[in-house]
């Protein structure tokens, strides 16, 4: 569990937006890492174990926060991360900007996906265990994914999977 | 115009950052790795962050429901709170983990008010607390300490906070507070009802909430 907890992490951040809604739910998927790791079998899936759990309490608490939203009528825009890691806020360029912007604005289940293969470079298998769909969805969520990409970012990538 | 455009995937990777998890998460995973390891319970102790008190609670809630007997600090016994705060607590946690918070999810108190009707045998009072800071997000129905229980459900600033209420014969009470492992209480008797508020909000926020439900249409 903990050489992934960065990956867990980082995961977390990006479905949730938000700092604290990432700990809530990194804190909630320790807990229950360390009541089940009994049901783990094996230290080649520990990573995906983990990251499936980050990511079903990521789920659990986006809906709570999109209940509260609804009733306290904040444009849930506002929930969006502003903040940046130092290292990228010091040489932020347009690119770059606009890469994560467009990626942010990826409706969930294609963002997941996408940093899923590209950020923690997990195989298809790993994402349709993770993420809990079959293989050719997976398929079909990074081409989705990236279809949106390119309408967004034009010319500007090569969007071609790498073979 | 002659380099080619780079890959998405070493774009993103180069654009979005990979986050390092906090160093007090990262301690208290291991703390927890560690207690696993050395065949403990996750551990019981209160360091005040936030999520903290949560895996506290959890743990006292669910294996030590005697524990809130030792920290609810009320002289009165009208009721039998020893093991009524834990669960009071536990019920709590519960309807926010599990996706369960409302039966009947509505702002409007005109709409929770008859849901309760025909679940329930009595008719909880439901005040519209949005003017005042506390909007209604609805109702359930709990069995909580041998009561069937009405909960309603207000939010307080991304806090929510369930009302817990079912008939009584003790006579009426003024406010008592508690606080369980992070949690905040707030019990009250009045006309025959009893009423237990429970929040992870802080305790001056139950006492306000407490305050607006009194003061409205009473």
């Amino acid at each position: 569990m903990l050489p992934h907890l960065d990956a867990a992490y980082t995961l977390a951040r990006y479905l949730t937006h938000d700092v604290n809604d990432a700990e809530d739910a990194m804190q909630e998927a320790i807990l229950r890492a360390v009541q089940y790791v009994d049901s783990l079998r094996s230290d080649l899936h520990a990573r995906a174990w983990l990251l499936a759990i980050v990511r079903r309490e990521c789920q659990g608490g986006r809906r709570r926060r999109v209940d509260m939203v609804a009733v306290d009528d904040v444009p849930e825009r506002l929930l969006a991360d502003t903040s940046q890691a130092p290292d990228v806020a010091a040489d932020d360029s347009l690119m770059r900007h606009r890469l994560q912007m467009a990626v942010a604005e990826l409706p969930d289940g294609l963002r997941e996906t996408l940093i899923l293969r590209e950020i923690q470079q997990c195989t298809y298998d790993e994402i349709a265990t993770i993420t809990d769909v079959p293989l050719g969805t997976v398929m079909s969520r990074l081409s989705r994914a990236r279809a949106r990409l390119r309408t967004t970012l034009g010319g500007l990538l090569d969007f071609e999977e790498p073979s | 115009m002659t380099q080619p455009p780079p890959r998405l995937g070493d774009a993103m990777r180069d654009a979005l950052p990979v986050y390092r998890a906090p160093d007090s998460l990262r301690s208290w995973a291991q703390q927890q790795a560690r207690k696993l390891a050395a065949g403990q319970v996750p551990p019981r102790r209160n360091t005040g962050l936030r999520w903290f008190a949560y895996a506290a609670t959890l743990v006292a809630a669910l294996a030590l429901g005697w524990l809130g007997n030792s920290v609810f600090h009320a002289s009165r016994r009208a009721e039998d709170r020893s093991g009524l705060v834990a669960s009071l607590v536990d019920t709590h946690i519960r309807s926010l983990m599990a996706d369960h918070l409302v039966d009947v999810r509505s702002g409007d108190q005109h709409t929770v008010k008859p849901w309760f009707a025909g679940r329930i045998d009595f008719a909880p009072r439901v005040p519209d607390l949005a003017p005042v800071g506390f909007p209604l997000l609805g109702g359930r129905v709990e069995y909580i300490g041998g009561h069937t229980a009405a909960a309603l459900v207000y939010g307080r600033r991304g806090h929510v906070v369930n009302l817990f209420i079912w008939p009584t014969t003790v006579p009426d009470e003024t406010e008592s507070a508690a606080a369980y492992n992070g949690y905040s209480l707030m019990h009250w008797t009045e006309r025959g009802m009893s009423y237990w508020a429970v929040s992870d909000a802080a305790a001056t926020e139950l006492e306000a909430f407490e305050h607006a439900y009194g003061s409205q249409g009473r």
